[in-house]
This record gives structure tokens, C-alpha cells and sequence, in this order.
């Protein structure tokens, strides 16, 4: 691979790789441990399945131990928001009436521990 | 240099001194009961805790190196407060059996307790349950009195450089123990030289006590018991008697020996001018004839033959083939001496004492040490354990008068009495092989080039236009150094860097041997070698081979050096051994 | 057009009645017609608490409390017109401030990129190019970091000790043996965020001048070794680790090293033992790791979380840093709030912020509304902090004033139903199983302790007791060589400290006031509450409750191993504990 320089850096640091439709599961030991690998499943099988334009990925741990799994979605036209205390069940919910239907789903979201 | 002050009084030390060392400067004693003048500090007991004017905080005098304008306490209310909790804490977990323990009147840990006037138990006794190993026959180990200090590891890993003892678990279930689990300390590396048990503050790593067998051979009227002092133990022996280090004590011994009871009273020195006959012809021989067996290297060190048999067996063929001197002493009595005074050998017992744990090991290593047909020497004993017996018959060694040992293995060269000081083997070698070689006198006997308390020392001697180069070992850590020089020499194809090599296990050789009186420091080391040497130097005898005594024996007995009856009696062979026997 | 959401949210304790204020709003929302542009949500948390109704409008950020249904149809109107209602809008809002897990749940830590996309690595390219070790170091002095670890040793002085220490090799060693019980900020920041450590040690090792570092991650935390594993190779392939970084002149090269897990381990110099491959005790100091480490090299050994703020500190500067916090402990503390605290998880707050606000506005209170008596925090080697000193604000001066220490970042939120002999024995047996047992005063002293306070706890204390945890814990903390044995006893003396009587209450009227200590209660049926429904019968582990439904049922106290099962169970209140 091509050794990086300054410059290089410098470019990265502009462009903001993520995509403006994803599904982020948080992926560490306290996210895994309270089920997030299936929920990280879920939505990688039900976005291939249904060819949802979304990517879905894994991040670390935001602190919200209480409300693991977590997940936070952001799709067009929409503000992002963070879901606690998701299920696959809550996934498919999310899935289909936030991700598709861009409706909030009630009941699951919480604040982001920081304003972004 | 650095300038702080102790307690009120100004210091001047060299950089890098400890608080502790400091201290002792001014006269101040600071208590410790981890710290070893020979050693590292490990830092273990807390005892040793000082204070700095202005702060809370205590710091440990053993390892703290003084820095400039340091204001040191070492002694208020708080202090000695903390320090005897420390102690008693230590107390709550060590058995209250100062009166059935071997370390009794001499233990660290008692005189502690006695100094802070500690009277009642203040916390629980909680006691590990762990029996004691007796494995060796040599060193036992008695788990349940060790207080932790870390001494016997530190000096059988840094000093020692065997790596048998180690600690096991941790928290307060911390325990010495050979290396490695479930093994005893028969099985491990150990080498049996004792340093373990000669540092240990507490009664947690003692000799094997064989003085039951010898007060019973001594009163078996059917018995010859005949004995033999070797040579470092007579200038330690007077500690226990309180005389200072290195008050040569030989003809008292004798004495006191004699009123115990035993039939014969020999000298191992006189074995030591035979190992050195022999041992000098050995080296004559490859000298001369097989240079490719050089370096020979000395074994009458039974620790040293050990630890080569299992960490350096490929060197087994540059060991000197002859028994160390003690052995010779033994295997004589119960054929030579024997025979002239028509005593038959199986009613004869021989008794060796030692400075040293590992001759216990010795005496029954190998078949050779049964040459005479029995086993030659039937016990060896510590210089601890003689002092004990001395005790225990009622003799007041100070008032004794002085006698002579018993013909005809008695008699010794002032070359033979060095054999109980680091490169003293060496320097008596020397005398005899340049004899052999030159025909002719050394101008200078004393070759202060290998005397001395350095690790590793160097020498070269012109014999005949060749020079000779010697090194001279002490402490096991310090044979790498010479082995790898030879090694790495041997294996370029290059010149030998050494053609002799001495080596003694224990540091300073025999007089700080592990079964010698307690509380060694270099000081003392100094001290009993300083006995040594001046018995060598005011005796008329200085080589070996000019003892009459060992002509007499070549004469009658043997014939000469290396003869077949020499070799029959008087060498042994080495084999290789597992580190670890299971 | 972006939708607008308002989440609400019912944060009074008593009832929730946000499904009847969501239909008043879905109504207003009806009212006006704006169905399609703005949607009302329930929301689970809105990390505000006692504030009542509390609605956030999505994406502006506003939040309103204390709403009731007079304000519904002015909020939904003002939404809608994108107005702010000042008279409602919350005030002084308690917020956590984010530098150490700025990309924690941010990024995807398995991916390069997305560090670089937060600026990742120009810190190290800035230092590199633009400044010197020297100047690094000054940099650091700026910011006024503090070693995260426990013990806040100014980093700068660290480095800076090191950098003049001559060696011809230096080691920077990352220290992520987190042991603390209930701690696990180190792992989530290695998990969630390597790189900014990876970054953090590389200019760690320019201004010091090695070229060579270790992480020392405990074998317990799998998906962090992984993770750092993967950070690594991506941080090589891309030249910014190895050979001539960056086209640099600095080439510095890190591995992994495990331990296996021994608390102790996190003491430097038994660290520096372990790494070596030696029994990991501690040694004594001097000579310091910044002048003779790790195979006798100088060497610096900086925790997980002290390193991820370096980059963030090139990268914003040293004033940056030193303007968030206190005056003498600056930038953030990321805690690991746990107990009997609604929101458990990880916290990252400015300095200064005080222990009510973590635990009541960020934590969200005490579970089930119950009395917050204390707050622990520091760990094995912290102390308790009772209800009246809650205002402190956390800075390392405060907490170690209150005989508590910062620590690693435990804090954990205690409420009436615990006994604080129980605290002090369960922190002080941690000690007991972690110490080395390399001297004296940690090893014998910690497990004499133990069993005194076992003694308190089981009924058999005597007053005298407390004179000698007082004396056993001077010694320990005079005499023991490390931290580990020193701190061991802050626990307990801090609650002899604050909580005498709950000590006394055991040793004297051998009574537990928090029920904990199971040999000083009691569990008795009471026949006049008691249904006769056999619930604590059939709960009952050991049969201890017999009798019928005729004559009712008592508690053979014999049998009785005072588990609780039956006061739990119960419906009626029957089970009385005392």
C-alpha cells in the first residue's frame, strides 16, 4: 500500500467518508454482550434483502451502557437520531417504518450523550 | 558526594549511598529485616521506613539512594508505631516455636520482636499449612516460618544464578518454593549450596541436622570414629563462640573434639595436599601432553560439580577427575590409616565437618564415593552443627587447651589451608604444577593476583617460557563469564583464553559456605580468608607435595600421582544430569 | 425541506403521562396541518430528569420543560414557524464535554478513514513537521494534562524527565490494565477509538525520543486486542508507524504485549516486570521508569485514556485544552458511573462538574427513586463520599481532600440498601486476592483487615476492632511498596470516616441497617399480613418455611441461610427483615 503523506491527511481529514444514509450499531463488549451482533445481523441481512440504500456499520462504544444495543440511523430529510434498548424486533420496526416509511419509531430514542 | 542530613546530624556520602547505609555512617541503626548487606534490597519487610521533614509520606531506607539536602527522620513515635505493627502483622503469620527452632538466640525475626518489646499477640495467628521439604537431605525448607523476604530467592536466582527457588502464589497465600509445581527441592535445579539457608533471617531454610547420627555413632563402644575439620571451618567456628571472624581456632577444635569422643581426629587440609598432587599432575599431564583437555577446571566443590553436571555437561571433560579433598580424607582413613593401625573399616565412622550443605550431597553422589569399599565419609556436618554439638558436650572451647591431630592424615601444608578461600585452589595448584614443570621454586608464593573477594579473577604465569593463564570464579553468576570465554575461544578455534580454571560456588569460597555461621558479609569474608592466609603464611610447609606425610602416602600406598591405585581411590567421574528430575 | 421532530418525554417520578400529551400534540399538529413536516415521538430517554414534561425539538436542538397542555398548541405553532419560546426554553443545561470519546460511537473503529476524517494523524504530522520534541513537550506543559491513571502526574513532567534521561533506547509503554472493579473506560476507548492512542503514543514517543512502544492490554479485553491489532496494521501499510513516518526521520514501531490479568500489574514498575516476562511485582522506586524502565531503559508508561487526549490537543492546542476544567486539573474525566444509578455508562464530563450533577442530571438519579447515601469512587484504592459532600466538583484536589481519589474513573452510586462494612469488605478482599505479596505490611495487613471486618460483619466485632483497622491501615499506608498496598485502606477508613455509627450499629446492637451483613437479620413472617398464597414456600432454597395454609407459616431460623427470597417474593409485605 502507498506510503501516506502530510498532504494526504490533510485531504482525508476534508472529506467525510460516511455516507448520509446509515444504520451504526454499537459494536463494543457492552454493545455485544447485550445482543448487538444480531441486531447488527438483522439489519445487514434485511438492508441486502430488501435493497435499502443504507450502510450498515459498526462503531464503539458511545457510553449509553443502559440502553445497549444501541443503533443510530440517519436517512435523508431526516434529523439522525439514537435508538437504546433495540431488539431485532425493534430493528425491523426501525427498518421499515423509520428507514422506509421516515417516520420515528416511539418509545426508543434516546438523547446523544453530546451534541454533535 | 552528597551532603543531607540524618536525624539532625550531617552526612557526607558518595552518590547513590542508601538512606540506610547512610545512617549507619552516623551510627544510626535503622531496623530491616529484608535487607542483606550482600544483596539486593528486595524491599519486602517495610521495616526499614524513614521519614523526610515536611512529609507525610515514609520512604524505605534500603532503597533509597540519599539526595543532596535531604532531611531524613528516622526514629519518632510514628515510625517505631508503624514499624511495630509491621512486626507484629509478621508475627500473625509466623508459628510461635522459637523454642524447638534451629534459629533460636539467632534469628532476625526474634531479636526484632525482642528489641520493640513485643509482648502480647496483637492480631490473630493465621499459619499456611505447607510441610516442610525435606527432599534433599542436604537444605530444608520450612514454608510455614518463611516471613517473605525474598533473600533466598534473590541469592539462588542473582547470586546464585540456579533459579531453584522461587515464590509461588501471591497475596497472603505467597510462599518460597522450589520453581515450578509440585516439585520438591530434590527435583528442582537446586545445587545444595546452601546460600539460601546462610541469608535466610528466620529458621524458614535450615541445614539438615545430622548431629543425632553422629552423637550416636559416638557412643557405640564397637565404633572408630574418626574426624576431619575442613579448612574455612576453623576460622568461622569462633563466631558461634564469640570470637571475631577469622580467629583461627584449628587446635582447639581438635580438642574439643577428641573430649567428644572421637578415636581419630584428622585434618581434611592434609586431603587438600593430596587433591593438589594429584590435581596438579592432571594438569602437568594435559599441559604437557593433551592440550586439547585444557582448561582443566577444578571440581572439589560439590555445588559447582552439580550445578556444571546440569547446566554445563559438555564441559565435564575439562573437570579436574579428582575427588575434593574431604572424600580423599575419608576414603583413606578406611583403607590407608586402616590398614596401619589394622582397624576393620566396616566398624570405622568418618565424619566431615563442613563449611558447607552440599558435602552432605557429596558424600553419597556417585559410586566412587564408596571406593574403600563402604561409604568413606558417613556423615558430613555444617560448622553450625558442630558448634551445636560442641555446646550440647559441655566444652568450653574458649579455655581449651590446644592439641595436634592424629597421624597420618593430619598433617598440612600452609598451600592446603588456602583450599577454604577463593583461589586458594588455584594458588596452591600453582605451587606444585610449576614445581613439576621447572623442577625449580616460585621466587614469590603468594599470588595476589587471585586472592580476594572480586567475582572474577585473572592471572597469568611465565612457566618455562609459556604462560599460563588462570581464572578464578566465585558465586555461581560468575561462571558464565569464564565458561563463555572458553566457549566461545574453543569455538573460533582461538587460543584458550584460561588453561586452569577455579571455581567455588559460594562466594568467597569455603569460609562463606552455606552451612558457616550466620550473618555473613563481605567484611567477615575478608576476615576468616585473612585467617586463612596467615596460617599459609607462617607455616613452614607452603607446597603440598613437599608434606611428608603425602610422601609417605605415595610411598607406602599409593606409588604416585595418577597410579592406578590413586585413580582406583582417589578420582571420580561426572555425568550428565536433568535440571529438573521430574 | 428537513422534517421537524419533537421527542417528549415525562421525567416526573410519579406517572407517565406522556401517551396523553403525544395525542394533545398529534392533535395540534392535525390542527394546523403540518402531519408531513413535523412528527411527534415518545422518546425512552431525553437525558433530562425532574423537569416534568419535557419536549426536544429535532434537528434545532431545542429543549422545553415543564410543559403542560397550555403550552402544546403555542410549541407545535412555533415549530412550525421555526420560533424559539424563550420563557420555556431549559436553562443551564448539565452536558458532558467529549474529548476522550469524541469518537466513541462515532467512527467505525475498524476503519482508517473514518479516523482520518476526524482529523486523524495531522497531530502527528504536526508535530513531526512543524515542531520539535522540545516544543511538543511545552505544548503539553500548555495543556496541563494530567495522568489519567489514578495518581495525576502532570504528563509534560513525564516526558520531559524521560526526554533528558539518556539512554540509547526509550520505550513509551500504553498502559491498558484496567482493573478496577466497575472501570472500564480504558476498554472502551481502545475498542471504540485505537488510533487516537496509537496517535497519541507516536508523539509520545518523538518528544521523547523512542522508537519503539507497547501496548500493554490485559488478556481479558479480546475485542480490544483485536481491535488494536487491526488499528496497527493499518496504521504500518499506511507509513504511519515503522520506518520514517510520514517521510519523516521519526520511525517508531509498537507491538502488543498481554498480562494476564493481575491488578497489580497496573503499577508501573510491576508493569515494566511483566512485560519483561518476570513475576509481576512491583519494585521499588527510584530509580524512576523515566530514567531506568523497561530492560533498564528510560522509559514512560501513560494510561489509555491520558493518550487519547494528545491528538485532540495538537489538534485544537494547548490553550484549548487548559481552558476546560479547573485550575489545577484541566480537560475532562471520562467515569464509568455504575451502581444504583438509572443510567449506567460511561461519562465524560469537564473537570469541576460536581458528583450531584454526573449522578443526577447526567446518571439521571438513583434506581427506583431510593436514597442515594454515597458515592464511591476511585476503585479498590478510592473512599466513599457521603450524601452532604455531593456539591464537590470533581477535580483530583477535591476528591483526595474528601480521603476519596479520582482513580481510573470508577464511580459508583450507593443507596440505602447498602451496608458500607459490606463496601469496605468487598473492596478491601479485592486488595486481598490482587496484592503480590512482596511486603509484608500489603500482604499480612490487607488479610488481617479482611478478617476483622468479617468479624464486624458476622456479629463477633468488638469496639477495640476499630482501633486496629485504624492502626493496620496506618501501617499499610506508611509501609507498603506500592500504590496498590498504600491505597488499599481508603476504603475502609473512609467510611470508619463518615459512616462510625453504621460500624458501631454492627459491633454493638449487631444490627446491619442496610440488611446486607446475613448473620446480623432476620426474616420472620408476619401472620396478619401473611395471604396463606405459599410463594416464599415454593421460593424458599432450603425448605426453611413450613406450616399449612390452616395455621399459617413461620421461618425456621435454624435452617434460614438469610438469602432474601422470600422477602422479595412476597406481595403482601408479610416478610419482615429485621
Amino acid at each position: 500500500m502507498k506510503k501516506m503523506t502530510r498532504d494526504d491527511l490533510e485531504k482525508c481529514a476534508q472529506n467525510t467518508c460516511q455516507s448520509t444514509q446509515y444504520i451504526k450499531v454499537g459494536m463494543s463488549t457492552c454493545g455485544i454482550a447485550a445482543g448487538a451482533q444480531d441486531v447488527f445481523d438483522i439489519f445487514a441481512k434485511e438492508v441486502k434483502t430488501r435493497d435499502i440504500n443504507v450502510n450498515v456499520c459498526k462503531t464503539g462504544c458511545i457510553g449509553m451502557c443502559h440502553a445497549e444495543p444501541v443503533v443510530e440511523v440517519a436517512v435523508e430529510g431526516l434529523p439522525a437520531v439514537m435508538y437504546g434498548g433495540v431488539t431485532k424486533e425493534v430493528a425491523l420496526r426501525i427498518l421499515e417504518e423509520h428507514v422506509c416509511g421516515k417516520r420515528f419509531v416511539n418509545d426508543h430514542i434516546f438523547d446523544l450523550p453530546v451534541r454533535r | 558526594m552528597v551532603k543531607a542530613k540524618i536525624n539532625g546530624i550531617t552526612v557526607n556520602v558518595p552518590e547513590g549511598t542508601t538512606i540506610l547505609e547512610a545512617a549507619e555512617k552516623v551510627q544510626i541503626k535503622i531496623p530491616t529485616l529484608c535487607k542483606h548487606p550482600d544483596l539486593p534490597p528486595t524491599a519486602s519487610c517495610g521495616i526499614c521506613i524513614v521519614k523526610l521533614v515536611g512529609s507525610n509520606k515514609m520512604l524505605r531506607a534500603c532503597c533509597t539512594p540519599i539526595e543532596e539536602n535531604m532531611d531524613i527522620i528516622t526514629h519518632d513515635p510514628e515510625i517505631v508505631e508503624v514499624r511495630r505493627t509491621v512486626i507484629e502483622l509478621i508475627l500473625s503469620k509466623h508459628p510461635n516455636e522459637c523454642l524447638t527452632c534451629g534459629r533460636n538466640g539467632n534469628c532476625e525475626l526474634q531479636k526484632l520482636a525482642e528489641e520493640f518489646g513485643i509482648r502480647t499477640s496483637a492480631f490473630q495467628q493465621f499459619l499456611p499449612d505447607i510441610p516442610p521439604d525435606t527432599s534433599t537431605g542436604t537444605i530444608v525448607l520450612e514454608p510455614r516460618k518463611c516471613i517473605s523476604c525474598g533473600r533466598c530467592v534473590t541469592v539462588c536466582q542473582q547470586n546464585q544464578n540456579v533459579w531453584a527457588l522461587c515464590f509461588m502464589d501471591r497475596g497472603f497465600g505467597t510462599r518460597i518454593s522450589p520453581a515450578g509445581d509440585g516439585v520438591s527441592l530434590s527435583e528442582s535445579p537446586c545445587v545444595k549450596c546452601g546460600q539460601c539457608s546462610a541469608h535466610c533471617p528466620t529458621g524458614a531454610i535450615f541445614e539438615n541436622d545430622d548431629t543425632a547420627k553422629v552423637w550416636k555413632a559416638l557412643q557405640d563402644k564397637d565404633t572408630y570414629c574418626a574426624v576431619q575439620i575442613a579448612p574455612a571451618v576453623r576460622v568461622a567456628i569462633g563466631e558461634a563462640f564469640g570470637y571475631k571472624p577469622g580467629a583461627n581456632l584449628t587446635k582447639k577444635i581438635y580438642a574439643a573434639l577428641r573430649r567428644m569422643g572421637f578415636n581419630a581426629v584428622f585434618d581434611t587440609n592434609f586431603g587438600a595436599d593430596v587433591t593438589i598432587v594429584e590435581e596438579a599432575s592432571e594438569f602437568v599431564q594435559r599441559f604437557t601432553e593433551t592440550p586439547e583437555k585444557l582448561p582443566l577446571i577444578t571440581s572439589c566443590c560439590p555445588s559447582w560439580v552439580d550445578f556444571m553436571e546440569k547446566f554445563h555437561p559438555d564441559m565435564k571433560e575439562n573437570f579436574s577427575s579428582c575427588k575434593s579433598p574431604h572424600a580423599i580424607v575419608g576414603v583413606l582413613a578406611k583403607t590407608f590409616f586402616a590398614k596401619k593401625r589394622r582397624i576393620d573399616p566396616a566398624n570405622m565412622f568418618v565424619l566431615s565437618v563442613m563449611p558447607c550443605t552440599s558435602k552432605k550431597y557429596e558424600i553419597t553422589r556417585s559410586d566412587e564415593m564408596y571406593s574403600s569399599g563402604y561409604q568413606d565419609v558417613d556423615v558430613s556436618i555444617t560448622t553450625r552443627e558442630l558448634a551445636r554439638m560442641i555446646k550440647q558436650a559441655g566444652i568450653n572451647i574458649n579455655d581449651i587447651s590446644e592439641e595436634e591431630p592424629d597421624h597420618v592424615l593430619g598433617e598440612y601444608s600452609g598451600a592446603a589451608t588456602i583450599f577454604g578461600v577463593t583461589g586458594g585452589v588455584m594458588e596452591a595448584a600453582l605451587r606444585t604444577a610449576y614445581d613439576y614443570i621447572t623442577g625449580g621454586k616460585l621466587k614469590n608464593v603468594e599470588f595476589e593476583n587471585v586472592r580476594g573477594i572480586e567475582g572474577v579473577k585473572e592471572g597469568a604465569i611465565p612457566v618455562n617460557g609459556f604462560t599460563v593463564k588462570v581464572a578464578v570464579a566465585h558465586g555461581l553468576s560468575n561462571v558464565e563469564y569464564v565458561l563463555n570465554k572458553v566457549k566461545e575461544a574453543k569455538r573460533a578455534g582461538k587460543e584458550l583464553p584460561y588453561h586452569f580454571i577455579e571455581v567455588m560456588a559460594c562466594p568467597g569460597g569455603c569460609i562463606g559456605g552455606g552451612g558457616q555461621p550466620y550473618g555473613i558479609t563481605d567484611e567477615i569474608r575478608k576476615k576468616r580468608g585473612e585467617g586463612l592466609y596467615d596460617e599459609d603464611h607462617n607455616c613452614k610447609l607452603r607446597y603440598s607435595h613437599e608434606n611428608p606425610f603425602v610422601k609417605k602416602l605415595y610411598e607406602e600406598f599409593l606409588d604416585k600421582p595418577l597410579s592406578e591405585q590413586s585413580h582406583h581411590l582417589l578420582h571420580t567421574t561426572y555425568v550428565k544430569r536433568p535440571e529438573y528430575q521430574k | 425541506m428537513e422534517k421537524k421532530v419533537i421527542l417528549i418525554k415525562d421525567t416526573g417520578f410519579k406517572s407517565d403521562t406522556t401517551r396523553d400529551i403525544q395525542s394533545l400534540f398529534l392533535k395540534a399538529i392535525r390542527d394546523i396541518g403540518a402531519e408531513e413536516s413535523i412528527q411527534i415521538v415518545r422518546a425512552a430517554d431525553l437525558g433530562i430528569y425532574n423537569q416534568g414534561v419535557v419536549v426536544k425539538i429535532l434537528p434545532d436542538n431545542t429543549v422545553y420543560t415543564h410543559i403542560n397542555s397550555d403550552n402544546i398548541d403555542q410549541i407545535v405553532k412555533a415549530v412550525h414557524k421555526g420560533e424559539v419560546l424563550e420563557n420555556l426554553l431549559l436553562k443551564d443545561r448539565v452536558e458532558q464535554t467529549r474529548i476522550v470519546l469524541r469518537n466513541c460511537g462515532v467512527i467505525d473503529p475498524e476503519n482508517i478513514e473514518e479516523y482520518f476524517s476526524k482529523g486523524g494523524y495531522t497531530s502527528i504530522a504536526k508535530c513531526l513537521f512543524d515542531l520539535t520534541p522540545a516544543k511538543v513537550i511545552k505544548e503539553m506543559k500548555k495543556s496541563g494534562l494530567r495522568g489519567r491513571g489514578g495518581a495525576g502526574f502532570p504528563t509534560w513532567m513525564k516526558w520531559s524527565f524521560a526526554a533528558n534521561s539518556f539512554g540509547d533506547e526509550k520505550y513509551v509503554i500504553c498502559n491498558a490494565d484496567e482493573g478496577d472493579p466497575g472501570a472500564y473506560m480504558d476498554r472502551s476507548v481502545l475498542e471504540g477509538d485505537p488510533h487516537s492512542v496509537i496517535e497519541g503514543m507516536t508523539i509520545a514517543g518523538y518528544a521523547i525520543g523512542a522508537k519503539h512502544g507497547y501496548f500493554y492490554i490485559r488478556a481479558e479485553y479480546p475485542l480490544a486486542i483485536e481491535r488494536v491489532e487491526n488499528a496497527l496494521k493499518q496504521a504500518y501499510e499506511r507509513g504511519l508507524l515503522g520506518k520514517n513516518i510520514l517521510g519523516s526521520d521519526f520511525s517508531f514501531d509498537l507491538e502488543i504485549r498481554l498480562g494476564a490479568g493481575a491488578f497489580v500489574c497496573g503499577e508501573e514498575t510491576a508493569l515494566i516486570a511483566s512485560i519483561e516476562g518476570k513475576r509481576g511485582t512491583p519494585n521499588p522506586r527510584p530509580p524512576y521508569p523515566t530514567d531506568s524502565g523497561l530492560w533498564k531503559k528510560p522509559s514512560i508508561i501513560n494510561n489509555v485514556e491520558t493518550l487519547a487526549n494528545i491528538s485532540a490537543i495538537f489538534q485544537k492546542g494547548g490553550d484549548w485544552f487548559s481552558s476546560i476544567g479547573t485550575e489545577k486539573s484541566k480537560g475532562t474525566k471520562v467515569f464509568a458511573v455504575t451502581g444504583k444509578v438509572k443510567n449506567s455508562g460511561l461519562v465524560e464530563i469537564a473537570m469541576g462538574t460536581s458528583i450531584k450533577d454526573i449522578v443526577y442530571n447526567i446518571g439521571g438519579g438513583v434506581l427506583n427513586e431510593k436514597q442515594l447515601v454515597a458515592v464511591q469512587t476511585g476503585g479498590p484504592s478510592g473512599g466513599v463520599i457521603p450524601k452532604k459532600h455531593l456539591d464537590t466538583p470533581v477535580s483530583y484536589e477535591h476528591l483526595q481532600e474528601l480521603g476519596s481519589i479520582m482513580g481510573s474513573g470508577g464511580m459508583i452510586v450507593m443507596d440505602e440498601d447498602d451496608c458500607m462494612v459490606d463496601i469496605s469488605k468487598f473492596y478491601l478482599k479485592f486488595c486481598v486476592d490482587e496484592s503480590c505479596g512482596k511486603c509484608a505490611p500489603c500482604r499480612i495487613g490487607g488479610y488481617q483487615m479482611l478478617s476483622i471486618l468479617n468479624k464486624i460483619s458476622e456479629g463477633e466485632g468488638e469496639l477495640e476492632d476499630m482501633d486496629k483497622l485504624h492502626r493496620i491501615s496506618q501501617a499499610m499506608q506508611k509501609a507498603s511498596l506500592c500504590a496498590l498496598g498504600q491505597t488499599a485502606p481508603n476504603p475502609v477508613i473512609s467510611t470508619l470516616r463518615y459512616f462510625e455509627d453504621e460500624y458501631k450499629q454492627h459491633i454493638i446492637d449487631k444490627k446491619c441497617r442496610a440488611g446486607k451483613c446475613s448473620k446480623l437479620i432476620q426474616y420472620t413472617i408476619n401472620p396478619d399480613k401473611c395471604k396463606r398464597c405459599r410463594l416464599c414456600v415454593t421460593n424458599c432454597p432450603v425448605s426453611a418455611i413450613t406450616g399449612d395454609r390452616e395455621h399459617g407459616y413461620t421461618i425456621d431460623q435454624e435452617k434460614c441461610i438469610r438469602c432474601g427470597r422470600c422477602f422479595e417474593v412476597c406481595k403482601f409485605e408479610a416478610i419482615a427483615r429485621v
